[in-house]
């Protein structure tokens, strides 16, 4: 497609009761009005096979390179009405006017037509793409850290043909999963504890060819962009790494142990599980040991989660202490047991060992009395408030992860990843466990979330396939979730650009770095193609090919609108692709009906309006602008984490706009919908539109 | 010749490996038994611990498919049989008839239009008709017909009505071979059978539901836009209970413990106090199993009135008598008391168990799939044991990994 | 309990009484299930769960002296639903067993009739006691002639030693009930509303009906057969009194058209229905039934061979059998180990559990 020659072409489809709801033929008139040269036709059924081939060979006899498709929604009908060599727009005339909007009806019949110019409009402004590729792409991967999430990560990497540089800063492998006494046994195998296997992890990793082991090293520095990273490292002075992505897997570090105090800690004979693990090894096991589980977790005053790993662990080390001292009898004090899945036969297997004795309760005192330990129990099975003595006693702490601030990223918005609650690098989608704020790199194991030694292993691996997935992308110069596939990237027209950076504040990505200079330097492969800083430019610098400034006020203006005595409103509608353009859809799929007033503009998130369009709109003569996008707040739904959040920040400097043109402030509002809600999507049209009744036309409207 | 990947299951762990693999540059074939991809989940009404609907990553992934080449799927598809080894599997899969075809275009005249309803199931749309859609963001986004319950030709008021020639009646199976390098396992869980447990009253009992069933009776008063009501007479349930652990961590049924349904229960808990203020719900439990950062639900809750935590687990449902609900019987453990209570409607918490797999692959004790295959076939998420969205999520994305090693 | 209770756990005892029921206690998850089923457990503090876990930290002083341990009457539906397999009814039952060790009072006698390697010094002392008096009495000879068990065993004699000597025993235990007692009423005591008059007619009015027992679901059997050993022992206790006042007034021995005669007959007939269940369910129903230890044994097969021996030592009589003489003996030794021993087998459940009853009820429990 090039941006000289435009050879556009209009196909309506009448099936799906679009004819029955519009004069296709009108429509296509009006169409050709706004667009000399428009090559038209129309079919009752243009995904069938007859449809597509009398659509092939008009497109070809015209040397069209542009289409317009004014059928159903974009989202069905993909594979047919993907055409090779030419430029699909889709018009949504079907779920978004024939199946909502009055049949046969002068305002369904103008609304229809609205949105075939805009379209058209859209489709004359889309730039060509050339796709970014970065200069010099490496396939390498680096991994930091090199406990049982690392390893693993780099091992699978290694195995699947890619070169690993393993990056680990103290002079051995294995992390915490290296100190440990005995692994937990395999839900299958004999009721057993393991031999610890680290050993073996590294010995097979140093056999791999393409695995490059770097111990006593840190990261000095990383700057660059997926498929391109230029590692500094600190081993020797100084090596240098060129890598395309990043697996973090620095793991966790004890709760602080201060924080212990009120529960005993201090006292000798009060350790922490990681300080058992070690003390099985190396010291004689008392007679008498008790546990207490959750200590200084699930707590609001210390860790408010629950880490997942420290119920197994502890029945684990109950058994070293039989298995170390016959004699000895162990005590464990919970709040639940939570050995889930086939753990609960690990549990089984515990008790099978008849001097381990397990009770619920609340610790309310640890006392050490010289000669030996006492604890106050109360809400226990055994009684209300009970009394027990022991020689040692080991509280089951959590585990706090790791900063990623050692990843020492030369990113303008920070040194490490951003992290989510209770200090997690983690994403904040279900779905989406990998959804990494810094594209191309991953985390990894307990810095990413509580998890255990079993579940590190699967993550690094999980890890390890987005860090490959995400270099492959890069060498075709496709963006990676959730935009997968999409070629175009922000281009910035650097001469307008007053270096006021609120681009590389608010993108979510920490795609722009900043130049000595001050000004912006954006980094195309760590983009997510979510356009946030397209809306956040007030000069208008930054668009992408097909999703622009021009674009969208194209479509803008290509509405027609009636004066103010027709009393015909007409309200723009920005609805972002994530959750609301489908909740639309599904509004007309069960045909719910809302108002033919509306004019629908798909954005790629809320975050993405430019100030400009609302501008446009309001001296266009809009009388309501309505942004309709994925809920934000603690739970929030949006993909590009806050752009719906940013639009109801900018909506207060909408409001100063709305007051210079002396325009009611309701005339632009932000809502937040599900997926699932259409029928509120429609509740929410539909009183829009008529909350802009009551207060009157746009007075721009005739000017 | 590299062969593609053939992934078993279009859930949301077969699709994830899929999405993984191909954007990664993988060829990928997906085959899924039901005739829409989704799977358990696709029909769920929101997960935990953030109450969003599954449809929001559902939505982004079909996205995914429908703009990636390397992947080729197949709806309405079981697995016949696998021969072969390692990097030249060779599988026979079998197509359900498909009597409406790709011409489809989800009108929706047929569903107006047809005669036959299917069997009412609980959670089904109420009404469903022979000829249906699986929800509003179906995907494939077309209309089934039900091989099962259409009359064909004898009926045919559908073909009248169809403008596409999507309709073809006489439509028979179809065998199709598969040439794989790899294959993913991802076929997911069943629920475990709620009829065995004596004491619940299950089969008796209209009003004693599955944890199942409850989620998708929410998830259809999510998508009609209705309030919950009881099966038994329709009324608004305003007390109801969540009893855990039937049937698992149980010698005489599952000895192990399906992981997610505590914190399922909780986020049910949730739902109901947010949509139905003033529903009480209790959740009778013997050990309350969440992790990680899902202890974020349980500190909601404190705040609930609404939201009732009760250690004991329940050890029977009493034939009512008269009473206007059902009966539990239990030991309220933290208050050493029996209690007998009678509540409108009951929520089993019952187990996963794995979906049957017609492939040799090496199965523990409880029937689910060891994760090193000697075929080297590749079992992921739940085909290996229960787990949670996340959880399978990222063991298939680790799966993808492993996919691509030689 | 408001006051803090120091908590010594007790390995070896925990042990003894797992060994002894059979079960992996330890297994319990403390989940409830038990007591929710329970038909019999009263609502505040329910059994058998708090027991279960007692067990498990081997907490003696609350489970020796603990009312609901007797008020359990063994159906066996907590151990049916239990998800651990972990035999509650089994637990609870050893508790009873250790209790009438712990409570037998002379302590020997506990020991001699809680393990098989003193069953035959058990039998021995009755025995020879028998022989003892028989030699006393001078007439260790066979009688020729029709079968005159008068003639050969002096029953004023017999009789005389067999009261004393029962008597004693059960002074003795009585003791043992009275420590029983004071541990249940420190155990679980009467509570704000105090105690109330003994409710005696209501605790026999549940002891004859067996209402406990159709609570119960798994073990609707265990009724039938309890009513039946229940009754025919009560009428055969009748009937051996009519059968001594006989002897003193010389009616002795009866003739078979005697009402008495009649009815132990029937009894006899009543406790072999009875015991055959038992026994039959105890052997292939064991699933239901639980453990059966060697006081379950002991007491079946003691109360079986008694009554099979009054049944022979009748036959024998009309039959003029050469063996009547033996058999008698052999059935004065049955008698003599069931009746004295009473307090220190299971029938001590006799004493125990109508004790317990009394407790609870007296204390407004259930």
């Amino acid at each position: 497609m090039e941006d000289g020659k435009k050879n556009m072409a209009l196909a309506v489809c009448s099936g799906c009761s679009i004819g029955a709801s519009l004069d296709v033929g009108k429509l296509l008139d009006s169409a050709v009005e706004a667009n000399q040269g428009l090559v038209c036709m129309e079919h009752r059924a243009l995904c069938s096979e007859a449809g597509l081939t009398g659509l092939n060979t008009l497109l070809k006899e015209k040397g069209v390179d542009r289409l317009a498709l004014a059928a159903c929604s974009p989202r069905v009908k993909s594979k047919e009405f993907q055409l090779d060599g030419i430029h699909v727009e889709r018009i949504n005339l079907r779920e978004q006017v024939a199946w909502v909007m009055e049949p046969e009806h002068e305002d369904t019949q103008l609304c229809a037509e609205d949105q075939t110019r805009m379209v058209l409009a859209k489709l004359e402004a889309i730039r060509e793409n050339i796709p970014y590729i970065p200069e010099s792409i490496s396939s390498e991967i680096l991994v930091v850290g090199g406990g049982i999430a690392g390893l693993t990560s780099a091992l699978e990497g290694a195995r699947a043909g890619y070169r690993v540089h393993l990056v680990e800063q103290s002079g051995h492998l294995g992390g915490y999963g290296g100190r440990i006494y005995k692994l937990l046994p395999d839900c299958e195998s004999d009721a057993t504890l393991k031999e610890p296997d680290i050993h073996l992890l590294v010995k097979e990793l140093e056999k791999l060819p393409g695995v490059e082991i770097y111990l006593d090293t840190r990261v000095q520095s990383i700057s660059g962009e997926p498929g391109n990273f230029q590692i500094s490292l600190d081993k020797n002075g100084s090596s240098e790494l060129h890598v395309g992505a990043i697996v973090t897997a620095t793991g966790w570090k004890p709760y602080n142990t201060e924080k212990l105090e009120p529960m005993g800690y201090g006292s000798e004979r009060v350790k922490t599980l990681e300080e058992f693990e070690l003390f099985v090894q190396e010291e004689p096991i008392p007679d008498r040991i008790l546990f207490v589980l959750c200590a200084g977790s699930r707590d609001e005053k210390h860790l408010a989660y629950c880490s997942s790993y420290c119920c197994s662990a502890a029945l684990k080390q109950a058994l070293y202490v039989r298995e170390l001292n016959p004699r000895a009898e162990v005590y464990i004090i919970y709040r639940d047991i939570r050995t889930t899945g086939f753990q609960e036969e690990f549990y089984k297997m515990v008790q099978a060992d008849d001097a381990i004795f397990m009770t619920k309760g609340i610790i309310d005192t640890v006392t050490d009395r010289g000669d030996g330990m006492e604890l106050v129990i109360s809400q226990s099975l055994l009684d209300e408030h009970v009394i027990l003595k022991s020689d040692m006693v080991v509280l089951a702490t959590g585990m706090v992860p790791n900063t990623t601030t050692d990843l020492q990223l030369q990113y303008r918005l920070g040194k490490g990843l951003p992290e989510i609650e209770y200090d997690f690098s983690d994403s904040h989608f279900i779905c989406f466990p990998y959804e990494t704020r810094r594209t191309g790199i991953y985390a990894a194991g307990t810095v990413r979330a509580p998890m255990d030694m079993e579940m590190s292993r699967e993550d690094g691996a999980g890890a390890m396939m987005k860090a490959i997935q995400a270099i492959e992308c890069v060498k075709r110069g496709e963006a990676v979730h959730p935009r997968a596939g999409d070629l175009t990237w922000p281009e910035l027209y650097m001469e307008r650009c007053t270096d006021c950076k609120r681009c590389t504040e608010e993108c979510p990505f920490g795609s722009y770095d900043e130049t000595e200079k001050g000004t912006p330097l954006p980094n195309p492969a760590r983009c997510r193609r979510c356009g946030i800083c397209v809306g956040s430019c007030p000069e208008r610098v930054i668009g992408f090919a097909d999703f622009n400034i021009n674009s969208v006020s194209a479509m803008i203006k290509a509405v027609s609108m009636p004066d103010e005595f027709e009393e015909k409103p007409r309200i723009l509608v920005f609805v972002c692709e994530n959750d609301a353009y489908p909740a639309l859809d599904a509004a007309g799929i069960h045909h719910l009906s809302y108002s033919p007033y509306v004019r629908i503009i798909p954005v790629r998130c809320l975050g993405s309006i430019n100030k400009v369009w609302i501008s446009d709109a309001l001296s266009h003569g809009y009388d309501g602008i309505l942004q309709i996008g994925c809920k934000p707040g603690d739970d929030y739904q949006c993909h590009f984490i806050h752009g719906s959040e940013l639009t109801e920040q900018r909506g207060e400097n909408l409001q100063e706009t709305l007051e210079t043109m002396m325009l009611e402030p309701e005339r632009i509002q932000t809502k937040f919908v599900e997926i699932t809600e259409h029928h509120e999507i429609q509740e929410m049209i539909n009183d829009y539109v008529e909350e802009m009744e009551l207060i009157g036309p746009n007075p721009f409207k005739s000017l | 010749m590299d062969f593609p990947t053939l992934i078993i299951g279009g859930g949301i762990s077969g699709i994830t490996a899929a999405l993984e693999l191909a954007e990664a540059g993988q060829q990928v074939v997906l085959i899924e038994k039901e005739n829409y991809l989704g799977g358990n989940v696709g029909q769920f009404n929101n997960y935990f611990p953030k109450l969003c609907p599954p449809a929001c990553g559902l939505e982004i992934n079909y996205r995914r498919i429908r703009s990636n080449p390397l992947i080729t799927y197949y709806t309405g598809a079981n697995l016949k049989s696998i021969s072969g080894s390692e990097g030249d599997y060779s599988a026979k899969i079998d197509l359900e008839p498909r009597l409406i075809n790709n011409n489809c275009t989800s009108c929706g005249k047929c569903a107006e239009v047809c005669p036959e309803e299917r069997p009412k199931k609980l959670g089904r749309s109420p009404g469903e008709k022979a000829a249906y859609i699986n929800n509003g963001l179906a995907f494939p986004m077309k209309y089934c017909i039900d091989p099962e319950v259409c009359t064909r030709e004898a009926c045919g008021k559908c073909l009248e009505v169809c403008d596409y020639s999507a309709i073809q009646l006489d439509a028979s199976s179809a065998e199709v071979g598969i040439l794989a390098g790899k294959i993913i396992v991802a076929t997911g869980w069943n629920l475990y059978d709620a009829a065995k447990i004596e004491n619940f009253r299950y089969s008796e009992e209209a009003d004693v539901v599955t944890n199942q069933e409850f989620e998708r009776m929410l998830a259809n008063c999510t998508r009609e836009h209705k309030k919950l009501t009881r099966p038994s007479d329709g009324k608004v349930p305003s007390r109801i209970a969540f009893i855990q652990c039937v049937g698992s961590r149980d010698q005489n049924h599952l000895p192990y413990c399906s992981a997610v349904c505590c914190s399922a229960s909780l986020k049910h808990a949730l739902t109901l106090e947010t949509e139905y203020p003033g529903t009480i719900s209790e959740i009778f439990y013997i050990d309350l199993r969440l992790s990680g950062r899902n202890e974020t639900l349980l500190k909601k809750i404190e705040e609930k009135e609404g939201i009732i935590l009760t250690k004991g687990k329940v050890g029977r449902i009493l034939p009512s008598e008269g009473e206007e609900g059902i009966v539990l019987e239990l030991e309220d453990i933290s208050r050493a008391r029996k209690r007998k209570d009678v509540f409108d409607l009951v929520v089993l918490a019952m187990g996963l168990c794995p979906a049957p797999v017609a492939a040799r692959l090496e199965l523990n004790e409880y029937g689910f799939c060891l994760p090193v295959q000697p075929s080297g076939m590749i079992p992921t998420a739940c085909s290996k044991r229960p787990m949670d969205v996340s959880s399978s999520v990222k063991d298939a994305t680790a799966s993808a990994l492993k996919a691509m090693q030689k | 309990m408001s006051e803090i209770a120091d908590i010594q756990p007790d390995l070896a005892f925990k042990r003894e009484l797992s060994q002894l029921s059979g079960s992996q206690l330890n297994q319990c998850m403390q989940c409830g299930n038990c007591s929710a089923v329970c038909s019999l457990a009263p609502a505040d503090r329910p059994f058998p769960r708090k027991e279960m876990i007692w067990s498990g930290w081997g907490l003696k002083n609350r489970l020796i002296g603990n009312v609901d341990v007797w008020l359990c009457h063994q159906c066996g539906d907590c151990s049916s639903f239990c998800p651990r397999d972990v035999k509650p009814a089994d637990v609870i039952s050893g508790v009873r067993q250790l209790s009438y060790r712990h409570y037998a009072r002379p302590r020997f006698l506990g020991k001699l009739l809680s393990e098989v390697m003193w069953l035959p010094l058990a039998i021995a002392i009755p025995v020879a006691v028998i022989i003892a008096i028989l030699s006393l009495a001078g007439t260790f000879r066979i009688p020729e002639g029709p079968v005159d068990y008068s003639a050969f065993f002096p029953h004023g004699l017999l009789n005389g030693t067999f009261s004393a000597i029962t008597l004693f025993f059960y002074l003795l235990a009585s003791l043992g009930i009275g420590r029983f007692w004071r541990d249940m009423k420190r155990q679980t005591p009467p509570g704000e509303a105090g105690m109330r008059r003994l409710p005696v007619f209501r605790i026999l009015g549940e002891i004859l009906s067996h209402s406990n027992f159709s609570n119960c679901g798994s073990r609707k059997a265990g009724r039938f057969s309890h009513m039946l050993l229940f009754f025919g022992f009560a009428l055969l206790i009748v009937v051996t009194l009519y059968a001594i006042w006989a002897t003193v007034t010389h009616n002795y021995p009866l003739p078979l058209s005697n009402p008495f005669k009649i009815l132990g007959n029937l009894a006899s007939l009543m406790i072999y229905c009875g015991l055959g269940i038992m026994i039959w369910q105890r052997l292939f129903n064991k699933s239901v039934f639980g453990k059966s230890g060697y006081s379950d044994w002991l007491l079946l097969v003691a109360i079986g061979l008694l009554t099979l021996s009054g049944t022979l030592v009748q036959l024998a009589r009309f039959g003029d059998w050469s063996l009547a003489y033996h058999l008698y003996f052999f059935h004065l030794v049955a008698v003599w180990f069931v009746i004295m021993y009473l307090p220190f087998t299971k029938l001590g459940h006799i004493f125990y559990r109508t004790t317990a009853m009394l407790y609870a009820r007296s204390i407004g429990r259930k």
